[in-house]
C-alpha cells in the first residue's frame, strides 16, 4: 500500500475513534444523569461536558490506566521477553520482601536520602524564602537564581557538571573549601569533625544495611581524619548519598517558591498584634509564621517524599550506575535495571507496585498526622 | 455564508490530501555512481529466484553519524545491489542505551530487523534465538580469515550465529619514561611485579593522588581477564560459577593488593578531572584498556608507551598473558524470513575491504587478518596491538546473564576493596548470588 495513503487512513481512523469514543462516554454520562432524575438541561450540559473532556479521558484510560493494570497483572507473573508471562502468584513480592538483598539495599538507600535529605531541603527552602520575603533590592534576580537549579538539577548535563564540581581532587567545591580554610585556618578542625561524623554515620548506616559493621569498626578505629582528608563525594560509598543530598538541597527552588507564596498570604495584622504584645522575632516566627505556612510545609513534605523516593538520574549519571558499592542503588534505579537490563519485567512490575504502596502508606500517614500540626485559616473561620 | 466557506475549504483540503496520498510514490533522486571499493573476487552467491524482490533490514548500533551511515547507504548498498539486484537493504540506527529494548521488542514480536548489530557478550543472552548459519559459512573461503578469538563471540552450541564486525582488544600499556624515573627498565611480567610497579609509580600528596601507578583499579571485566590469565575459567564444566577456584581468589587478591599499592587508604582522593587520554597526561603510569581510551595512535607520546599483553603467575603453571578481545558482531535472528539474503549481505559486508573501511571509522580492528592493511599496517601502534591480539586474544564471550552478573561483581568487589568485607566472604557472595541468578534463568538445575 502507498505509505502516504496508509498514514492518511490511520489518521482518519484515529479521528473517527476519538469522535466515537467521546460520543460513547458522553452518552453514558447523559444516561447516568437521566437515571439520577436530572432535568433535560442538566443532561445536555453533562453530555457536552463529557464530550469535550473525553479525548483526554479516553487517552488517559488507554495510555495510563491500561498499562497500570497490565503492570499489576505482570507483577504476578514471571515475564521474560520473548516468552509470554507465566502466572506465579505472589512469588515476585515474596522474593523482593524476603530474600532479595539488592532490593533491601535499594529501599534503605532511598529511605536514607528521604529521611536526611528532605528536612535539609525544607529548611533551606524556608530560610531562602524568609530572606527573599524581606523585599530587598534585586529580589527578582535572586528568585531567578534560586529557582534556576529546579530546571537544571536532574538534567543529565547538569549531573555530569556536578561530577566535575564534586571531584574530590580538583573539584570546585573542595577547592573552595580549601580556599576558605586557608583564610580561616580555624575551620580545618571543623571540617575534620564534619568529615569524621559523616563517615561515621554513613558507615553505621551501611553496617545496618548489610548486617556487617566492619566498615564502622575501621572508621572508629581510624579516629579523627587528618587535615588533608577532604570529602570524597561520589568517589566513596561513605559520601555518595551526602553528595546526592547536597544536590537536592541546591535544587530546593520549587519548595522555596511555595514557601514564598505562603509567606505572602500570612495576615500582617497578626504580626502587628504580636508586636504590640512584645513578641520578639523568634516568637513571631514560631508562633505566627510557622503555623500559618504549615499547609505549604505539608505540601512540600508530601511532594518531597514522593519525589525523593523515586530518584533515578543521580544513580545513573552522577555515581556511575548506583555505585560505589551500590551505595546509590535506589529503588527506581533497581526497578529500571530489572526491567530493561535483566529482562525481568514481572519482577520490575512487582517492585514498582511495592514502591507505590510504600509511597501511598507514607502519604496517608502524613495526612492523618496533618490534623495535629497543619493549620488552615478557614477552619478557624 | 461563512460556514459554507469553511465547509468548502475543509472538503478541498481533504480531497487534496486524499489525492496526494493516492499519487504514485516519487522515484528516488538519481545519485552519482558510488565509487566501487576494490575487493578480492567475491565467491558466487546463491541467487534467489530472479523475479522476487526482497528487502532486508539491518539494525546498526556501531556507527558514526554522517560517516558510517553515509558509507553504508551510499557506497555499500549500491555495490551490493549490483551483485544482488533483487535484494534491497534498509538500515535502522539505534544507540546503546536503547539496544536491549529494541532487540527484546523484535524477539517479543517475532519480527524486526533481519540483521542485528550486537555486543560482545550477547551470544549468551540470545544465542538460542539466532539462526544457525553453519551451512552458509562452511563453504565460504573467507571464513578461515577470521581470527579465532573473534569467532568465539559468534558461536553458540557449535554453530556460528553471525559474523564478527568490529574488534577492540584490551591490553596493558605503560609509560616507559615514568617507569624509568621510578627505577624500572622493563614493563611488569608477573603479578607481583605489577603490584610493586603500581606502588612505585604512584604519587600521593596532601591526601590526594597526583599520579596513579595503574588504572583502572576495580574493573570487573579486567577481573575476568585476570582469571583467564591465571588459567582459570568463570564456569565449571557443569555450567555453575567457578568463583570458589584458586584462580578467582588469586585474581581478586591481586586487584586488592594493586589497589592498596596505589591508594594507601580509602580516604585518599582520586585523580583530578582531566581532558584527553590519561596516559598522555602524566597522571597515570600504566593502564589497561583498548585504544579508544588511550592517546591517539598518531600522538608522539606513543614513543614512550609500551604495549604488552599482561603477566604470568609463578604459582599457576597454566598462567599466560591474555588480551581480552571485544567483538561487536552482526547476527541473524531466527525469526527472519530472509535468512539466505541476509547471509549474502553479511558476506558482502564481511569482505576484507569493507571490514577495513568500517573499522577505520572507529580506529578498531577488522576481525579478519587479511583486512589489516591501510590504516592498520601503517600505524605502528595498531600493528603491535594486532600482533598481541593474534597471539594472546581471548574473546569476551559466553558471559551468561551479563547484566545481573555485572551487578553482583560491582556490588561485592568494592566492598572487598574498601575493606568492608574480607576476600573469602566476597567470593562466597559472588558464587552464591551468581549461582542463584543462573538457576533463576534456567541455566542450572
Amino acid at each position: 500500500m502507498n505509505p502516504k495513503l496508509y498514514t492518511f487512513l490511520w489518521a482518519v481512523a484515529t479521528v473517527i475513534f476519538i469522535i466515537l469514543s467521546s460520543l460513547a462516554v458522553a452518552s453514558v454520562a447523559k444516561l447516568i444523569a437521566r437515571w439520577r432524575g436530572k432535568n433535560q438541561l442538566y443532561q445536555s450540559r453533562t453530555f457536552a461536558g463529557y464530550f469535550f473532556a473525553s479525548p483526554w479521558i479516553v487517552g488517559y484510560i488507554i495510555f495510563v490506566i491500561g498499562p497500570t493494570l497490565a503492570s499489576l497483572y505482570w507483577s504476578f507473573t514471571r515475564f521474560k521477553l520473548p516468552e509470554p508471562p507465566v502466572w506465579v502468584g505472589l512469588q515476585n513480592y515474596i522474593q523482593l520482601l524476603t530474600t532479595d538483598d539488592q532490593f533491601r539495599v535499594s529501599i534503605l538507600n532511598s529511605i536514607y536520602v528521604t529521611l536526611f535529605g528532605l528536612p535539609l531541603q525544607l529548611a533551606t527552602a524556608l530560610v531562602l524564602a524568609l530572606l527573599l520575603y524581606r523585599r530587598l533590592p534585586g529580589e527578582q534576580v535572586f528568585r531567578m537564581i534560586y529557582y534556576l537549579p529546579v530546571m537544571l538539577a536532574a538534567n543529565s548535563a547538569m549531573l555530569i557538571t556536578w561530577r566535575l564540581v564534586l571531584n574530590p581532587n580538583n573539584g570546585i567545591l573542595n577547592t573552595l573549601i580549601r580556599m576558605v580554610e586557608s583564610v580561616f585556618p580555624f575551620l580545618v578542625p571543623v571540617r575534620q569533625v564534619v568529615v569524621w561524623f559523616t563517615e561515621l554515620t554513613n558507615a553505621a548506616f551501611l553496617g545496618l544495611q548489610r548486617g556487617d559493621f566492619n566498615l564502622l569498626q575501621q572508621t572508629v578505629a581510624r579516629g579523627l581524619p587528618g587535615p588533608d582528608v577532604m570529602p570524597l563525594w561520589h568517589q566513596s560509598q561513605l559520601w555518595s548519598k551526602p553528595a546526592i543530598i547536597f544536590i537536592g538541597v541546591w535544587s530546593c527552588g520549587a519548595m522555596m517558591m511555595i514557601y514564598l507564596a505562603a509567606l505572602c498570604s500570612v495576615p500582617t495584622h497578626l504580626y502587628e498584634a504580636a508586636l504590640v504584645d512584645g513578641a520578639n522575632g523568634w516568637q513571631r516566627f514560631w508562633r505566627i509564621t510557622f503555623p500559618m505556612i504549615s499547609p505549604a510545609t505539608f505540601y512540600n513534605l508530601v511532594v518531597g517524599i514522593i519525589a525523593t523516593l523515586q530518584i533515578f538520574e543521580q544513580s545513573y549519571v552522577l555515581t556511575d550506575n548506583g555505585g560505589p558499592a551500590q551505595s546509590t542503588y535506589f529503588v527506581a534505579y533497581y526497578l529500571w535495571r530489572s526491567t530493561f537490563r535483566f529482562n525481568k519485567i514481572g519482577y520490575g512490575a512487582a517492585m514498582s507496585w511495592i514502591l507505590l504502596v510504600l509511597i501511598l502508606v507514607l502519604t496517608l500517614i502524613q495526612f492523618r498526622l496533618a490534623n495535629r500540626w497543619v493549620y488552615y485559616e478557614y477552619e478557624e473561620a | 455564508m461563512r460556514s459554507k466557506v469553511w465547509i468548502l475549504a475543509t472538503v478541498v483540503s481533504a480531497l487534496a490530501i486524499l489525492l496526494s496520498a493516492c499519487a504514485k510514490p516519487t522515484p528516488a533522486p538519481t545519485q552519482p555512481p558510488a565509487p566501487q571499493p576494490t575487493q578480492p573476487p567475491a565467491p558466487q552467491p546463491t541467487q534467489p529466484p530472479a523475479a522476487e524482490k526482497v528487502t532486508i533490514q539491518v539494525m546498526v548500533v556501531d556507527y558514526i553519524p554522517d560517516k558510517t551511515d553515509k558509507w553504508l547507504e551510499e557506497e555499500v548498498v549500491p555495490a551490493f545491489q549490483k551483485e544482488h539486484p533483487n535484494i534491497n537493504v534498509e538500515f535502522v540506527y539505534v544507540n546503546w542505551g536503547t539496544l536491549d529494548e529494541t532487540v527484546q521488542g523484535y524477539f517479543a514480536a517475532g519480527e524486526g530487523a533481519d540483521i542485528l548489530n550486537l555486543g560482545s557478550e550477547y551470544v549468551a543472552e540470545y544465542g538460542d534465538r539466532l539462526a544457525p548459519l553453519g551451512q552458509y559459512f562452511k563453504d565460504w573461503p573467507d571464513w578461515a580469515q577470521f581470527l579465532p578469538g573473534t569467532l568465539d563471540t559468534v558461536m553458540w552450541e557449535g554453530e556460528p550465529r553471525g559474523l564478527p564486525w568490529l574488534t577492540a582488544p584490551r591490553a596493558y600499556m605503560c609509560r616507559t619514561d615514568i617507569l624509568k624515573d621510578v627505577g624500572w627498565d622493563h614493563v611488569p611480567t608477573t603479578f607481583a611485579e605489577m603490584v610493586k610497579l603500581a606502588g612505585d609509580a604512584t604519587i600521593v600528596e596532601g591526601g590526594a593522588l597526583k599520579r596513579q601507578g595503574f588504572t583502572p583499579l576495580d574493573d570487573w571485566q579486567e577481573y575476568i581477564s585476570l582469571i583467564w590469565t591465571l588459567g582459570g575459567s568463570i564456569y565449571k564444566d557443569d555450567g555453575s560459577p567457578n568463583f570458589d577456584s584458586p584462580e578467582a581468589k588469586a585474581a581478586l587478591q591481586f586487584m586488592y593488593d594493586r589497589r592498596r599499592a596505589v591508594l594507601p587508604n580509602e580516604q585518599t582522593a582520586g585523580l583530578p578531572e582531566t581532558t584527553g587520554a590519561l596516559l598522555a597526561s602524566d597522571l597515570v603510569a600504566c593502564q589497561w584498556g583498548n585504544l579508544w581510551g588511550a592517546p591517539a595512535t598518531s600522538d608522539p607520546i606513543w614513543e614512550k608507551i609500551e604495549l604488552f599483553p599482561g603477566f604470568t603467575h609463578p604459582d599457576f603453571p597454566k598462567s599466560k598473558p591474555v588480551v581480552q578481545v571485544f567483538n561487536d558482531w552482526l547476527a541473524i535472528p531466527a525469526y527472519s524470513k530472509h535468512i539466505p539474503e541476509a547471509v549474502e549481505f553479511l558476506k558482502f559486508l564481511g569482505s576484507a575491504e569493507n571490514l577495513n573501511t568500517y573499522n577505520s571509522h572507529f580506529g578498531s580492528f577488522p576481525p579478519r587478518k587479511d583486512a589489516w592493511f591501510g590504516y592498520v599496517e601503517k600505524d605502528t601502534v595498531m600493528k603491535k596491538m594486532g600482533e598481541l591480539m593474534s597471539q594472546y586474544g581471548v574473546g569476551f564471550a559466553d558471559i551468561r546473564e551479563t547484566a545481573q552478573f555485572r551487578d553482583v561483581l560491582m556490588a561485592e568487589m568494592p566492598l572487598y576493596f574498601t575493606d568492608a568485607q574480607d576476600l573469602d566472604t566476597t567470593l562466597k557472595n559472588i558464587q552464591e548470588k551468581y549461582t542463584q541468578i543462573l538457576r533463576d534463568a534456567g541455566r542450572l538445575p
